[in-house]
């Protein structure tokens, strides 16, 4: 067949529409063979009948050309009724993300066979999780790179049953906001991982170097060549998931080796080297020389590492003479003695480096010995691509952080970690984004974003739940349904700013977790001298008898016995939110909201520790009419990834309408059964709102709401962080009921210890 | 060198004397005199080995000089009680160490009433003996004893320096020589239990730390002979494990433990393994934290 009976084939068999089969027809037909064709285009045709838009069969076309070659002709055709299928169950926007995922997947898979049961699983899914359909294509390739076909199957169905009929939750998983997605996957996948080795990795490095950086995954969006090796990078230490090929002690040993490593970088190298004229082959060859330089360093520390490095060094002295071979065998050459090279270039290499041993403390070494012998390789005409230069051995990291480039800013840990990722992720568009694609998308964005500012329209407004009196001290009376409490939902936030805060100060988290277990209750206790008991107090009984031969009354209570005490109690922590916790603490670059959700986040992390009953909740007021309540955590809710998110997506506005905020989380905590119900109300200043302009009318009602509470079971007890707050902190609360922080930083430490004093 | 003698409570040391049931009042006298002979019991005879760290021999001393209550402060193994024996040994006092409890009573300390065939009979307790008899008394581990029992001290630690024996019915001025010691731990317990700032005021304080690498070393190869590169290298891991004290270690491997690593070698157990049993496996149940610390300490070696 020749491109003009296709044109005419497409204009007879199958109508005159199709033009974009136009611009492939060439490679159509190299795919194709001649019998196929026709079925091709029968179900290009019948998708572009279905009525799911152009951008669907657009890209089908293009996209099933691909599978074809990859995989087979008849997958390709098979692919328009998986495209269908979805359409139908999720969506058109779904169906528009097949054809790209599938021809991914086909780049995965190859094989025929595999191939249509991976249909098989999306059209499946399609038909039982169409609201998750979409996070799972987004995630299909990162899910194919590390899971066969069957285990892929596994996973999801894991995450179906795991979620048990749930969508929030399913809708959870597949967007891996929930951890058990990432868990399950590493069980799939079956290799030494990461996350499981992880507080290992950091008590290792802790111990040999009393480095305590965050260790971290590359983001899951990252490029493959950067989830590849390790890196460091102002602090942050990012470690691949797993190093495939690798299992069981040996993949441990090599996370090892990589953390020893680049702690060795941490304690020796010094600043950063510039840039300036190095050709990327003298860059590389640096590096190379600065690795050797701090190993030595570090095993004339502890020469242990010697035998944990040396195990990945398996260079041969043999074979081609290309730049990664001869620079794994210079790698060898500089850390195993009794490694023999020939080679010129090696032996140089080693004799330069083993001749200025006793310069070994100078950075600076490294870069003149690896500009020379960037030189030489260069007179040697070896080739060099720095584009798919992976260093080896493998533990080695990629030697990002010895580096000065220009282009990057100095921040600080945190913000620089996310300005990695999001470099990573435009890195990842510009490599997988061709100029067709992108045009559109710009196409469809306008009517894609009118979409979802309809969709925030309708989230922005909260549901009134509730109408609370409101107490008038001029009157002495209390007006009825005066306020109304407004709940909004939350905003999600990045948890990784939690997570953060709690890694930097993980020696807190630490005490209080051994604060934790030693208050967590269930543990006998023996009790003296009591009226009544299960055995005599020996030391009582003596003493009555005492006291009765030298004429005292004896002591009555002369039993003892066995008591556990139980931990019955919930509590609700109640955030105010107000515009002014956007100030910043005067000391620190930290806003007082942030201390509230870092303390809120140890004390949740205490509190589910200890297993008590809690939820968090958060108020600002915007008048009588408009309470807003944001409820971040539920007394039934498990304290998870999607609470911090929420904790982490507070926001401070409008003022302190604090007696109306009371009463609703009382309300609720006085439904509780347990024994003790305590409020604990964390604010930063006096209650006042807009409409209200007598300032003691809303500390009254506060009081009067404190009072209230008390009577129906509830205690109240505050944490003021306003330090001039003592007046009027204790008139609501009553002195002993409130506790003022000075130092605001301490907050995060502060609040967690006294939620234990106040419950021992 | 006779151990000190320590009480738990003031029972267990009756029985250790003898049969309370078969005292008569003559019998209490000689026991009086017994018991001035077993504060000689208390004495120590021969230097307890001790390297100053900094300048807490002088420092001792001169509180020793007035009497001034003195509170010792430091991680566990550090070298608290080894100090204070050498102290002891030096000044040539008599030392009454008690080590302090949850469920000691102001009783186990000061003394009680018991009863025999003939009737009812006081028995000092350890503090009330030292403050006698003029030794020094040691209370290890002040925290751990209750609230209500450690202000029975409150008296004898300002210039009062007097102890009543409510139950007696007797005031006992000190004796000259008396001398009270308290040994605190200034650990992550402290949140929950901690000294009442009324008891904390009362005393001087000297802070213990773990000696500097040489010296420790140098503590390690005399306590348990092994020779100095052995020594070197014990330290060396000591400090992998001290990285870790309040990130996932309440403390790191103490003096001590290294003194028990290093017997362990000399005896023939290689160094991964005597490390292990003397230093991983008492000071950690969390296998993360184990498995990090014996691969630092296959990084030392």
């Amino acid at each position: 067949m020749t491109v003009t009976e296709l044109r005419n084939l497409i204009h007879i068999g199958v109508g005159p529409e199709l033009e974009y089969v136009e611009p492939l027809s060439d490679k159509v037909l190299n795919v194709f063979p001649e019998t196929l064709i026709a079925r091709w285009l029968r179900a290009t045709r019948k998708l572009e009948q279905a009525g799911y838009g152009q951008v669907v069969v657009r890209r089908y076309v293009r996209h099933s050309v691909a599978v074809a070659e990859i995989v087979s002709p008849l997958a390709a055709i098979n692919l328009a009724d998986a495209v269908s299928t979805v359409a139908i169950k999720a969506g058109i926007a779904c169906a528009e993300a097949l054809p790209r995922v599938a021809e991914d997947a086909a780049n995965h898979l190859k094989e025929d066979q595999l191939y249509i049961s991976w249909m098989g699983i999306v059209v499946r899914f399609a038909a039982l999780a169409p609201e998750s359909m979409s996070a799972l294509l987004d995630r299909m390739d990162y899910l194919l790179d590390s899971l066969s076909v069957s285990r892929l199957e596994a996973w999801v169905f894991a995450g179906l049953r795991a979620s048990g009929g749930d969508v929030v939750r399913r809708q959870r998983f597949f967007a891996f906001d929930d951890p058990e997605a990432e868990r399950w996957l590493q069980r799939e996948s079956g290799e030494v991982i990461f996350s499981d080795l992880e507080m290992r990795l950091r008590y290792y490095l802790d111990a040999l170097w009393g480095f305590r950086n965050p260790l971290r995954e590359p983001p899951i969006n990252a490029p493959k060549q950067a989830r590849r090796r390790s890196s460091f990078d102002r602090g942050v230490i990012r470690l691949p998931t797993s190093y495939p090929g690798y299992r069981g002690v040996q993949a441990e040993d090599l996370y090892r080796a990589a953390v020893a490593h680049i702690g060795a970088h941490m304690a020796y190298s010094g600043d950063r080297y510039e840039l300036a004229k190095l050709k990327p082959i003298q860059v590389a060859l640096v590096s190379l020389i600065e690795d050797a330089r701090v190993e030595q360093l570090a095993m004339q520390e502890f020469p242990g590492l010697r035998r944990l490095w040396m195990r990945f060094h398996i260079a041969q002295a043999t074979g081609a003479l290309t730049a990664p071979s001869l620079f794994a065998r210079l790698s060898r050459a500089l850390i195993d003695l009794d490694f023999d090279d020939v080679d010129g270039f090696v032996r140089k290499g080693r004799e330069l480096f083993f001749d200025r041993r006793a310069e070994w403390g100078d950075p600076t070494i490294s870069r003149e010995i690896g500009s020379l012998l960037g030189n030489d390789l260069g007179q040697m005409r070896v080739q060099f691509n720095a584009r798919t230069y992976v260093v080896e051995p493998p533990y080695r990291d990629d030697n990002l952080g010895l580096w000065n480039f220009d282009d990057e800013h100095q921040e600080d840990t945190l913000e620089a970690e996310q300005l990695f990722d999001s470099v990573r992720i435009e890195q990842q568009e510009d490599e997988t984004e061709t100029p067709d694609r992108e045009r559109e998308e710009i196409e469809e964005r306008p009517e894609d974003d009118r979409k979802r500012a309809n969709v925030e329209n309708v989230e922005i407004d909260g549901i009134p739940v509730a109408r609370y009196p409101e107490y008038d001290h001029e009157t002495g009376r209390e007006r009825p349904e005066w306020t109304t409490v407004v709940e909004y939902p939350p905003t999600v936030g990045e948890t990784s700013s939690i997570d953060d805060f709690l890694d930097r100060r993980s020696d807190i988290v630490h005490r209080i977790s051994n604060l934790i277990s030693s208050a967590r209750v269930s543990r006998h206790q023996r009790v003296r001298r009591q009226q009544e008991g299960e055995f005599l107090d020996i030391d009582a009984c003596i003493e009555a008898v005492v006291s009765r031969r030298i004429g005292d009354t004896p002591d009555q209570r002369i039993y003892g016995r066995w008591e556990r005490r139980n931990r019955d109690l919930s509590v609700l922590v109640l955030l105010d939110v107000s515009e002014s916790t956007n100030d910043r603490v005067l000391s620190g670059t930290e806003t007082v909201l942030e201390l509230e959700r870092n303390a809120t986040a140890l004390l949740a992390h205490a509190m589910a520790g200890l297993g008590d009953p809690f939820a968090v909740a958060a108020f600002c007021s915007d008048r009588r009419e408009s309470v807003h309540y944001y409820r971040i955590k539920e007394f039934d809710g498990e304290y998870d990834a999607l609470a911090k998110a929420y904790l982490a997506g507070l926001q401070g506005g409008y003022s302190t309408r604090i007696g109306a905020a009371m009463r609703h989380a009382g309300s609720e905590l006085a439904r509780r059964l347990t024994h003790r119900k305590l409020l604990l109300v964390v604010s930063d200043g006096e209650p006042s709102d807009i409409d209200v302009s007598d300032p003691e009318y809303l500390v009254e009602d506060a009081r009067k709401a404190v009072q209230t509470l008390s009577q129906m079971g509830v205690d109240v007890f505050c944490v003021g962080l306003d330090s001039g707050g003592d007046s009027y902190l204790h008139r609501i609360f009553g002195r002993r009921n409130v506790v003022q922080i000075d130092r605001l930083e301490a907050l995060p430490e502060r609040l967690p210890m006294l939620y234990l004093r106040l419950t021992a | 060198m006779p151990a000190p003698l320590i009480f738990s409570t003031m029972s267990e040391a009756i029985t250790d004397r003898g049969k309370p049931g078969s005292m008569t009042v003559a019998s209490l006298l000689t026991e009086m005199a017994v018991i001035i002979m077993e504060l000689d019991a208390y004495r120590i005879e021969d230097e307890p080995y001790y390297e100053a760290v900094g300048n807490e021999i002088s420092q001792f001393k001169a509180a020793w000089a007035s009497r001034m209550p003195i509170m010792l402060k430091g991680p566990t193994g550090c070298g608290k009680t080894r100090f204070i024996e050498h102290m002891a040994w030096k000044l040539q006092r008599p030392l009454i160490t008690v080590s302090c409890h949850e469920d000691m009573t102001a009783s186990d300390l000061v003394g009680r009433y018991l009863l025999d065939a003939e009737g009812t009979i006081w028995h000092d307790g350890p503090l009330t003996l030292a403050v006698r008899y003029g030794a020094i008394c040691y209370l290890d581990e002040i925290v751990e004893a209750r609230q209500d029992t450690t202000v029975v001290i409150h008296s004898l630690t300002d210039d009062r320096r007097i102890l009543p024996l409510e139950k007696k019915n007797e005031v006992i001025r000190a004796h000259a020589d008396f001398q009270l010691v308290i040994s605190y731990n200034p650990g992550y317990q402290s949140v929950l239990k901690d000294l009442k700032e009324s008891t904390k005021q009362r005393f001087g304080a000297i802070d213990f730390g773990y000696p500097d690498a040489g010296l420790e070393a140098e503590i390690v190869e005399h306590e348990s002979e092994v020779d100095a590169a052995v020594a070197a290298t014990l330290v060396k891991i000591a400090e992998r494990s001290r990285n870790l004290r309040g990130h996932g270690l309440e403390e790191g491997a103490s003096t001590r433990m290294l003194i028990h690593a290093g017997k362990l070698i000399r005896h023939g157990v290689p160094l991964g393994e005597a490390c292990e049993v003397a230093l991983v496996l008492p000071i950690t149940d969390d296998p993360d934290i184990r498995e990090a610390l014996n691969s630092a300490i296959a990084a030392c070696a």
